[in-house]
């Protein structure tokens, strides 16, 4: 008896110290969002990863621009920036803008980091965004030039992704680990792997954040995150399947849906490879499969089916006028036949384990189409570093492979390029193609430069340079106490929420 | 017994020595971390640059040497994606692990040994069926399904815990007994058979038959003999808790070591895949070790024979 009220009590004790213990949920001036890997570095020269370095780092370090919800760049740092010759650009910052010590954020400091980052010594991992970057003069306190070795028309797009550390305490501090803010938000708890905690900067230079304090917690699993949505714990989760849309709007708290995201899906072909440097039989399997029964079956519709092209609406660059190749199986079948290519001989299609989303089984879904035309398919998946490297190093991708492509800075310059004959990526080798990009990077014109791109989009489209597929859906879920504008480049920022009133 | 103890500590460190070689072996099979940490676009020469930083353009023997010259001084390296020391990453995550790990053994201990008696004293009855048929779900329940019903139902519907994360006592109640039913499962059902043929056991008759009372038949006569194999198997299952639980520690959001060394293998880290799999290992010498030295203490004749 003694021993049942014992265990009674004991069982008491600890539903109240659970009951207790509990986190508070979403509170007045209080937002959660859900990372799906955890932060990994403090240093944001050192990472390149938007959805959860950068994002969490963008709180709490200043940048000279910043991408807005509406993807167009807003000022932040810099008031107001121009590009005074092809090569040279000029940021006006902002004034008395200083960090939490009181060190100033200066033309000194951002040509500091501008130079931190190209320093070989340094080895940051995001030199390569800057390695166009030739000088960097500070012109008064608050001008700062910078000078390129080639016109760089997308600079500005890339500093809103490089943020600006405090050199003087840089000096004796840590970056990998300690911060100092200069932002919105500055570092109050970080449980690693678990959860960063960010209380409201008061002596922040710029507009008062709306929350108080902000916290990020790492939820790897999909089905961990969404029932943290559901249950109320977190304000903002991404990367969820589309099937699970529906459920999450259906329940009373929260909401769920889909964006394009900026990237692109894409069948890679191996030009070098016979039978892919045949244009009618690349033009066939463009033909052979149903990129809108792709998007209706696997993706609910959420994905946006590619306008021939690897561009999505919001590249700059992007060509309107171009449409995809229709889905006809007869058309296809009279091109294969056209072409000459032995169909019976073993065609290879490869995809990176986990990488994209539901990229298995759109390649299956592709690998059976182009079966059912006589193909002899074969389907590889492959470990992601493993891709890369055969990609890059071994040159030695299959004939055909599953991949997306997204550039950081939203711009045909980039993206287009990995298809630029001598860039590390493409297997194309079109010269004509290559030229084009030379062209549309020596002017900075942005009407010339959108005609350069049109004319370099329906190039890629007439050749079928690769079998264009659809646009990647980026897909989340915000809970009914915030609002949030969905954007598909990855940022998930506390400073772009607001309480729902 | 000093001859012996020395003998396991050369055992030891053979093994630990075993571990660490084959583990940076393997790591080096999963391919070049280059295209992984730099950003997409990355030039050739960058990722040259970038392999060099890291010491992975040296031949491979080279690599290994200073490898092991460096972890002799408990040097791991640093971590490619923490830009800072791999053990100290690994560290880190450590007490997560240990208190997820101790709590699920000592809960399923206590299940186990409780549920494997019951069953064992109520043989051909209907406690026996029930117990071992709980223990055959435990034991059969994927770990990953379970979790994430208790979520659904505990967090979601009730709210009573939180749905993961890491922190509070609220938030281990939930990892804590996903862990601990397969932990009491398997030790039930093997105290259980122990148990019965224990009772068999001419000594037990003996002692019945001395008058002897149930209680001190049960506790000194049939447990000592019947949890020898009971040890080991705990022992076992906390190495195993103690390398981290990756699917529960997935599930859960726990920050646990498992979890980050598949990250870590992911991502190609090879500094934190290394110290991670080291300490794992030396946490299972120790373990061992231990085991040995209990043995002693529940069974005189292993004892003497050293």
């Amino acid at each position: 008896m003694q021993f049942r009220t014992t265990l009674r009590s004991l069982c008491l004790g600890a539903a109240l110290a659970a009951s207790t213990a509990l986190p508070s949920f979403a509170q007045e001036g209080e937002v959660t969002i859900a990372l799906r890997v955890a932060v990994n570095t403090f240093d944001p020269h050192m990472t390149g990863t938007v959805g959860s370095d950068l994002s969490v780092l963008s709180h709490i370090y200043p940048a000279l621009v910043l991408r807005g919800p509406d993807l167009k760049l807003q000022p932040s740092l810099a008031t107001s920036w121009e590009m005074v010759d092809p090569t040279t650009w000029r940021f006006k910052l902002a004034e008395g803008t200083t960090y939490a010590d009181g060190e100033k954020i200066d033309a000194e400091a951002v040509k500091w980091n501008l130079d931190r980052v190209r320093d070989p010594k340094v080895g940051a991992r995001i030199a390569g965004w800057f390695s166009l970057v030739s000088e960097v003069n500070v012109i008064d306190p608050t001008t700062v030039e910078v000078k390129t070795s080639a016109p760089y028309p997308a600079l500005a797009d890339q500093l809103s992704m490089f943020l600006l550390l405090p050199p003087k305490w840089a000096e004796t501090h840590n970056p990998a680990t300690e911060t100092l803010s200069g932002g919105p938000y500055a570092v109050e708890e970080n449980v690693p792997g678990d959860r960063i905690t960010l209380k409201a900067n008061p002596d922040y230079w710029g507009d008062k954040p709306t929350f108080q304090t902000v916290n990020f917690r790492t939820i790897p699993e999909t089905g961990s995150r969404i029932a943290a949505l559901l249950a109320g714990e977190v304000d903002l989760i991404t990367g969820i399947p589309t099937s699970e849309i529906a459920r999450i709007d259906a329940a009373d708290n929260a909401s769920a849906g889909a964006v394009d995201s900026t990237r692109s899906m894409l069948i890679k072909f191996n030009h070098e490879k016979p039978p892919m440097d045949n244009l009618k039989f690349r033009q066939a399997v463009n033909y052979a499969i149903d990129k809108t029964g792709i998007a209706d079956a696997i993706f609910d519709g959420k994905a946006t089916v590619s306008q021939c092209q690897i561009l999505s609406k919001d590249y700059f660059g992007y060509n309107p006028e171009l449409e995809p190749y229709p889905y006809d199986p007869d058309k296809a079948a009279e091109l294969f036949a056209e072409s000459g290519v032995d169909l019976s001989q073993p065609i290879e299609i490869e995809v990176p384990v986990a990488r994209y989303l539901q990229g298995e089984e759109v390649t299956q879904v592709i690998a059976s189409e182009l079966t059912s035309l006589g193909l002899n398919m074969k389907i590889s998946e492959i470990e992601f570093g493993a891709f890369m490297k055969k990609q890059i190093e071994g040159r030695d991708l299959a004939q055909m492979a599953v991949q997306g492509l997204a550039w950081p800075t939203i711009d045909a310059d980039g993206m287009l390029t990995m298809f630029s004959p001598g860039n590390v990526y493409d297997y194309w080798g079109n010269e004509a193609f290559g030229k084009l990009l030379d062209e549309g990077r020596e002017t900075t014109d942005k009407d010339a430069r959108q005609k350069i791109y049109a004319e370099a989009t329906k190039l890629m489209c007439d050749e079928a340079a690769s079998g264009f597929l659809y646009v990647q859906p980026e897909t989340y879920g915000v809970s009914d106490d915030v609002t949030w504008q969905a954007r598909g480049d990855d940022w998930v920022r506390a400073f772009d929420m607001k309480p729902k009133t | 017994m000093i001859r012996y103890l020395l003998g396991k500590l050369a055992e030891s460190a053979i093994a630990i020595w075993g571990v660490v070689t084959i583990v940076f072996f393997v790591t080096r099979i999963l391919g070049d971390p280059s295209a992984l940490l730099l950003p997409i676009g990355a030039s050739p020469e960058e990722m040259a640059r970038l392999q060099a930083d890291l010491g992975l353009d040296q031949p491979l023997f080279l690599q290994y040497l200073s490898y092991l010259g460096n972890i002799a001084t408990g040097d791991f390296g640093q971590s490619f994606q923490f830009g800072r020391p791999a053990m100290g990453v690994v560290l880190e995550r450590m007490p997560a692990t240990m208190e997820l790990a101790f709590t699920a053994l000592i809960l399923g201990t206590l299940l186990g040994v409780v549920a494997g008696t019951i069953a064992a004293l109520n043989r051909g009855r209907l406690a026996e069926l029930v117990v071992m048929l709980f223990a055959l779900l435990g034991q059969a329940t994927p770990v990953f399904w379970l979790g994430i019903m208790l979520i659904l139902f505990f967090a979601v519907d009730l709210r009573w815990l939180p749905t993961g994360g890491y922190g509070t006592p609220a938030h281990l109640v939930l990892p804590a007994f996903t862990l601990a039913v397969f932990v009491s499962a398997s030790i039930a059902r093997l105290l259980r058979s122990n148990l019965l043929d224990v009772l068999k056991e001419d000594y037990v008759r003996t002692a019945r038959a001395k008058g002897l009372m149930p209680r001190v038949i049960l506790v000194w006569h049939v447990g000592r003999n019947a949890l020898i194999p009971v040890v080991t198997m705990i022992g076992i299952i906390m190495g195993e808790l103690l390398g981290g639980s990756v699917v529960t520690e997935t599930v859960f959001s726990w920050p646990g070591v498992g979890r980050l060394i598949i990250q870590a293998i992911e991502t190609k880290d090879f500094p934190v895949i290394q110290a991670g799999v080291a300490l794992i290992a030396f946490i299972f010498v120790v373990i061992n070790f231990a085991i040995d030295l209990l043995y002693g203490l529940l069974d005189p004749r292993i004892r003497e024979r050293r």
